[in-house]
């Protein structure tokens, strides 16, 4: 009797930890459709002929045509695009994680009177977004003869990037020990050269962390390009989506196949970046 | 600070004191003064971009928003006018309370990211392919989401098809045109875009939790709330209030690509947010002096909430004494 008992509880709770699994799972589920669906949607589209569209917009595909993407490159000049959105993003980068690694190495390793009052200055631009000051920008930038060329734009995004790289690097270099740094010197080894041999190779993970972080935002960004670049030539990516979809006698495939060349380089780079990006390095990083 | 300070006189006050020693307290002042020198060239190039491309910036702001700028007029000293335009905007009150609104749903995006970042932490099955899956939309351009989404909400659109489909065809509407659901749909899809960076920061938070504590809770025959709202919120504090502040300031300036593909600010002011009014005051009507002054307001809020993440980063990089 109590035997019987004894199993019977044991399979209700059994059951209900099954239970609470499936619907665990399942909940989990419903929220990956709901994040991916959009991005689905968004190719089906750009793969469906115009009239495959109109006729039956939520279904899927039929028939593939590769037309959309042809258009949006030709209608769009995405090559030129390319180029500008890897050329300010690209400079933006590498600009910014410079200037980044020389103050940190100045604050952190060099004997600096008020060091902290600088690494706290740089910082504190953080709360300066460009949102709250981009006309006074715009007009800084065009005042140095800067307006709708790459440098404008590649050192804005240097600008904006400096704190956070600031911060990560001279946090990183803070548990470097001082000791490696003497031990060069006495070497001969000169501070660049401690910089960029000895210190750098080390930094590794918070180099790539800190440019997984910037690649994202300044590829992704649309303010400072709209303002900086406007409709000009030399427009990235993410501005040429914005203006192409807002003209009217752009049809949804169209625009879609837009979207899917905007995103590809991203995709990819979540992709080679997978491990890096999602152990944690990054959300820790901005922590 | 004081040692480098005591590490400048030290030498000067021995050299007082033996004649003899003067020599060598000279060349390690050069030395010093080398090293110095050397700093100083270093923090140069960034410290000329922080100074010129935001303080600079933010200077002439608070100047341009004291100016009368019609058009494309000389602009002239108009003291406090700006802002007491602002201040009897309608517009303005329209745009702070909208934020005000969408503040109103953060519990939701600081509470979903932990639900979900908790489930993923006990290792259900296929938690790498749903962390991966979650962070995707963080990675995706703003303006890219935003024209996304227009489809996506479209009153024909994927949404309500499935909501007529479940039977919920009252709330299949016209999403981004009443002025409620606009905010609504606004908010909602900012959420979407960045959820998965909450995931991955709560996991990065309870990757510092023994699995211990949690196994003993279990046994304690706590329940899967209880545990999180009793064992691992209370742990995870700093982790949530770094992500509250996060949040809010997405919510002052991340959500201008998402206003500028899906609304446009409207229908009406509904979906106008003080950033996005700052840009069309300064880039459409041309009231360079006004779009300044809302600036500097939108700022004071700004400042304030991300100064707590700029405490946490000098604590955490700053030479320790």
């Amino acid at each position: 009797m109590t035997a019987t008992a004894a199993s019977d509880k044991m399979t209700v709770s059994s059951m209900r930890i099954v239970l609470a699994r499936w619907l665990v799972t399942a909940v989990l589920v419903v929220l990956a459709v709901v994040t991916l669906y959009p991005l689905i949607f968004t190719v089906i589209n750009s793969l469906k002929t115009r009239a495959a569209y109109s006729a039956d917009p939520l279904g899927f595909l039929t028939d593939i045509t590769f037309e959309n993407y042809l258009e949006t490159f030709e209608r769009m000049k995405v090559w030129r695009l390319l180029l500008n959105s890897i050329i300010t993003t690209a400079g933006g980068l590498v600009l910014s994680t410079v200037a980044a690694l020389f103050i940190a190495y100045a604050v952190t390793k060099l004997k600096m009177r008020g060091g902290n009052y600088i690494f706290l200055f740089v910082i504190a631009m953080l709360v300066i977004p460009s949102q709250v000051i981009i006309y006074p920008l715009y007009e800084t930038i065009l005042d140095l003869g800067f307006g709708g060329t790459y440098q404008g734009l590649i050192l804005a995004y240097a600008a904006f990037g400096l704190p956070l790289g600031t911060y990560l690097l001279s946090a990183y270099f803070r548990a470097i020990p001082d000791e490696l740094i003497e031990a060069a010197r006495l070497d001969g080894a000169g501070d660049i050269r401690i910089l960029f041999s000895i210190l750098l190779p080390i930094s590794t993970p918070a180099i790539a962390a800190l440019s997984i972080l910037n690649f994202v935002w300044m590829w992704n960004d649309l303010l400072l390009p709209l303002v900086i670049m406007g409709g000009s030539e030399k427009k990235t990516l993410m501005v040429g989506v914005a203006l192409l979809s807002g003209q009217y006698d752009v049809s949804i495939p169209l625009i879609s196949a837009g979207l899917i060349v905007a995103l590809a380089p991203v995709i990819v780079v979540y992709m080679l970046f997978q491990r890096q990006i999602l152990s944690g390095a990054i959300a820790g990083a901005v922590r | 600070m004081a040692e480098t300070a005591n590490l400048a006189t030290a030498p000067n006050r021995m050299a007082k004191r033996d004649p003899r020693r003067e020599g060598a307290a000279g060349s390690r002042r050069v030395f010093i003064r080398k090293e110095t020198l050397i700093a100083l060239l270093f923090v140069l190039p960034g410290l000329a971009l922080a100074i010129l491309f935001k303080l600079v910036p933010l200077l002439r702001g608070i100047w341009l928003s004291f100016l009368e700028t019609r058009g494309f007029e000389d602009p002239t000293f108009a003291g406090l006018a700006n802002y007491r335009t602002m201040l009897a905007d309608p517009s303005v009150h329209d745009s702070f309370r909208n934020a005000l609104i969408a503040f109103a749903t953060l519990p939701v995006w600081i509470v979903l990211p932990l639900v979900l970042a908790f489930l993923l932490f006990q290792k259900t099955p296929g938690w790498k392919f749903f962390r991966a899956a979650f962070f995707l939309p963080y990675m995706i351009a703003p303006i890219v989401v935003g024209i996304m989404f227009r489809q996506i909400l479209a009153p024909d659109g994927p949404l309500n098809a499935v909501l007529r489909a479940i039977g919920l065809a009252p709330l299949a509407i016209e999403w981004l045109n009443g002025p409620t659901s606009a905010l609504l749909a606004l908010t909602a899809v900012a959420l979407w875009s960045f959820f998965g960076l909450g995931v991955l920061t709560y996991l990065s938070g309870l990757s510092t939790v023994s699995e211990e504590v949690v196994e003993a809770a279990k046994l304690d025959g706590a329940g899967f709330w209880r545990l999180l709202f009793h064992i691992i919120m209370p742990l995870l504090k700093s982790v949530i209030g770094y992500w509250a502040v996060l949040c809010t300031s997405g919510i002052l300036i991340w959500m201008f690509p998402l206003i500028y593909a899906l609304t446009k600010g409207g229908p009406g002011t509904a979906t106008v947010l003080p950033e996005f009014l700052v840009f069309t005051t300064t880039f459409q009507f041309l009231d360079r002096g006004l779009g300044a002054a809302i600036g500097m307001a939108l700022f004071v809020f700004v400042a304030i909430v991300s100064a707590f993440v700029v405490r946490r980063m000098y604590v955490e990089g700053a030479q320790k004494k």
